[in-house]
């Protein structure tokens, strides 16, 4: 691919251009130069685009796609082109699809599907066997297929003596666990928050008690191995200490928080909306303002869209009967922007590709174009244009929002948008 | 004013103190056209009430039942607890086939809390919420409270308590809206396990000693213990939840003052409240029933002005 792009400005503080606005000429795939103004000798096709910026590529940890088992919801191709559109260069892919992702030949069927998108997926593989929560899937085989993460998609693990055996069998391995942080016994029917809004609504709630305790739990079990977990998707301000002090120890954990959960308090469900409705579920200002300091100190690695396709029929129900969850690569920009700087932002969107082992390339000549195009001023209502997905679950619908991605330009191939 | 703020009755925290004050005006003219030789008006003679009830009822069925036809409305009835639900049928498919048969108003009870709000969103009726999960039932807190204020004169000032199952219970967080926006006090009391852990919040009190709270009230309001809405056991045994929260007569005798004994029913005699209390000259619990009658045809009769209007 051979591409002239104009005046666009650089973010990217691994650059030498970074904060400044530049020509920027790709050949082959490749960044070949980067000035203040080229000419188009060659006559290559020109991208000029209002307010243009670039960044490295951005990485998603937690996408859903549905495919197989519900295509309904998604399929790989809308998905990454989704994905693409969104900004998004690299993703994690949940195995939250039927049958789930617990062997190797699964492992290499999606892989060769997409490996020639432009958008580079990683799937993550499930922790056990049907994602049962019983036996331990075949972990080193899944990953000599390409996966190194090992997930039962948002089903705790209850039985800790699992999650044990789970961190020292990966141990030696080039993998890691993730452990959906939700004591089940505790959580009951919580369908929401517990607090003064789920009292009000007579709705069972969710103490912030049964994730900090299965967050606790985990910790001593990672302590005692000395293995390497990841806690996705923390919702309390209790998980964000517990995370710190572990670190400050020198255990292996990440963590991981939705982007939805930084935006939104539990109040928003005072009408029983069911597009409000996720898991971990919306939390109180207090849990927003610590999750925003655990993630300007580094107590929280990575930051993810919790990207999960539902049908209208999963959704347009009565509350309690609803599913969880919202897609959120559309909406993931423009979210994070509106929350903090650009330049913040966009740290927080590439700063978890080196625990996938995805490679980062500096915006700098010689570099392989590995690219986000966005204009982050503008300003609109985020709605159902704003929607690439196949299925339409945005918690952000009906509101405002600052900073759009134009695509991407990745794998010598460019994917735009609107 | 001379109508409801509100399309439907959803619940108590959705309406206006002002119209809780003309529900009870229509509702003491219908107390007195219910105790006429004919107990009939032919106020809502074209219009259809569909009661659709998804969970169990036989009072509250029975009540709304004999409202709407005091009033003349057309009345059709279907129960059915979730079992359409289970073949597949949506609750919104379900109801909007009954009003394909040009039904006015839903009168809906449902065991998920907030389900006459989704309903709401997306048909063409007045809704009458008649219990929705642990959320409101806000019909109950209305005839509850014209109860207090037809034996005490008012609402306001008075001191309320609430005891038993307050987690499980639409009646109680009904009562506690109804209460606070009439201006009376509101305590509730039952075992820690029955009782939220943010329902101070609510700016109600919170005792756990019956007799304390028994001492404080006007009004005590008994709710049954509701076995069924309990995954798992709250109290070790119903002997042990009638010792400490079980009002009997004398205890009653014992306080300082004279209070007003009120129950939502069914009653569980022996384990709330006592034989003895239920039937004795301080328990309202009949006066309640009939009250239910006259403030459900207000209710009923001021939606369906406002679908004529």
């Amino acid at each position: 691919m051979n591409l002239l792009i104009k005046n666009a400005k650089i973010i990217d503080d691994t650059s030498s251009h970074h904060l400044l606005t530049k020509d920027i000429l790709i050949e082959n795939g490749v960044l070949s130069k980067i000035e203040d103004s080229i000419e188009n000798t060659s006559n290559y096709e020109t991208l000029k685009l209002e307010n243009l910026h670039v960044s490295q590529g951005w990485f998603d940890s937690s996408v859903c796609l549905g495919e197989p088992g519900f295509e309904d919801r998604e399929t790989l191709e809308n998905g990454l082109n989704t994905a693409g559109k969104s900004g998004f260069t690299s993703i994690a892919m949940n195995p939250n699809s039927k049958p789930v992702f617990n062997d190797n030949a699964q492992i290499f069927s999606v892989k060769s599907k997409t490996q020639h998108h432009a958008v580079n997926l990683k799937p993550i593989g499930a922790l056990t066997v049907n994602s049962d929560g019983v036996d331990l899937a075949e972990l080193y085989d899944m990953q000599q297929a390409g996966t190194i993460a090992f997930y039962d998609y948002k089903k705790p693990i209850s039985n800790p003596n699992l999650l044990k055996i789970a961190l020292q069998y990966t141990k030696h391995l080039e993998g890691f666990v993730y452990s959906h942080p939700l004591e089940q016994k505790i959580s009951g029917n919580g369908v929401m928050n517990e607090e003064k809004l789920s009292t009000m609504l007579g709705l069972a709630g969710s103490p912030n008690l049964a994730e900090a305790m299965q967050v606790a739990r985990d910790l001593f079990l990672l302590e005692y191995t000395k293995g390497k977990l990841h806690i996705p998707t923390i919702s309390t301000r209790e998980s964000i200490d517990l995370i710190r002090e572990a670190k400050i120890k020198g255990l292996q954990v990440t963590c991981s928080v939705a982007i939805h959960n930084l935006f939104f308090t539990d109040e928003m469900l005072h009408d029983f909306d069911t597009k409000y409705k996720v898991n971990p579920p919306l939390r109180t200002q207090q849990d927003i303002d610590a999750l925003l300091e655990g993630l300007s100190n580094g107590t929280i690695d990575y930051i993810t869209s919790d990207h999960n396709p539902l049908t209208i029929e999963d959704k347009n129900v009565e509350f309690e009967h609803a599913s969880y969850g919202t897609i959120g690569l559309e909406s993931a920009f423009g979210a994070l922007n509106t929350l903090f700087s650009t330049e913040i932002a966009i740290k927080l969107l590439t700063r978890g590709k080196k625990h996938y082992q995805i490679e980062s390339f500096s915006i700098e000549v010689g570099e392989k174009a590995n690219l986000t195009l966005f204009n982050p001023d503008e300003d609109y209502l985020f709605d159902k244009s704003c929607v690439f997905s196949k299925s339409k679950n945005s918690i952000f619908l009906d509101h405002d929002l600052t900073g759009r991605a134009y695509g991407i330009i990745s794998n010598n191939q460019i994917i735009l948008g609107k | 004013m001379n109508e409801l703020s509100v399309n439907h009755l959803l619940g108590i925290k959705y309406i206006t103190k002002s119209d809780i004050d003309l529900i009870f005006e229509t509702a003491d003219h219908f107390k007195e056209v219910i105790n006429r030789p004919i107990k009939k008006v032919p106020s809502l003679r074209d219009v259809t009430i569909a009661n659709l009830f998804f969970e169990n009822s036989t009072r509250t069925k029975l009540s709304f039942e004999l409202a709407e036809k005091r009033l003349s409305a057309d009345v059709i009835n279907f129960s059915a607890a979730q079992s359409s639900v289970k073949k597949g049928e949506t609750l919104i498919d379900t109801v909007n086939n009954i009003l394909s048969m040009k039904v006015d108003m839903v009168v809906m009870r449902h065991p998920n809390p907030g389900a006459g709000v989704f309903l709401s969103k997306h048909i063409k009726a007045a809704i009458v919420n008649a219990g929705d999960g642990a959320h409101e039932h806000p019909t109950q807190a209305l005839l509850d409270s014209f109860s207090i204020r037809e034996r005490l004169g008012e609402v306001a000032g008075k001191n309320v308590v609430i005891v038993g199952d307050i987690l499980h219970s639409r009646v109680a967080l009904s009562n506690i809206y109804a209460l606070k926006l009439q201006g009376a006090n509101v305590m509730v009391c039952g075992p820690n396990t029955l009782i939220p852990q943010h329902i101070h919040k609510l700016g109600v009190k919170v005792e756990h000693d019956l007799r304390k709270a028994l001492n404080w009230c006007d009004v005590a309001n008994m709710l049954r213990v509701q076995n069924e809405r309990m995954a798992i056991s709250y109290f070790p045994s119903t002997r042990e939840y009638t010792q400490q929260y079980g009002v009997n007569k004398n205890l009653l005798d014992s306080l300082d003052k004279e209070i007003v004994i009120m129950h939502p029913g069914p009653i569980n005699r022996g384990v709330e409240i006592t034989s003895d209390v239920a039937d004795s000259g301080q328990s309202i619990i009949l006066d309640q029933v009939q009250n239910g009658v006259a403030v459900r045809m207000a209710v009923i009769y001021l939606l369906a002005s406002k679908i004529k209007n």
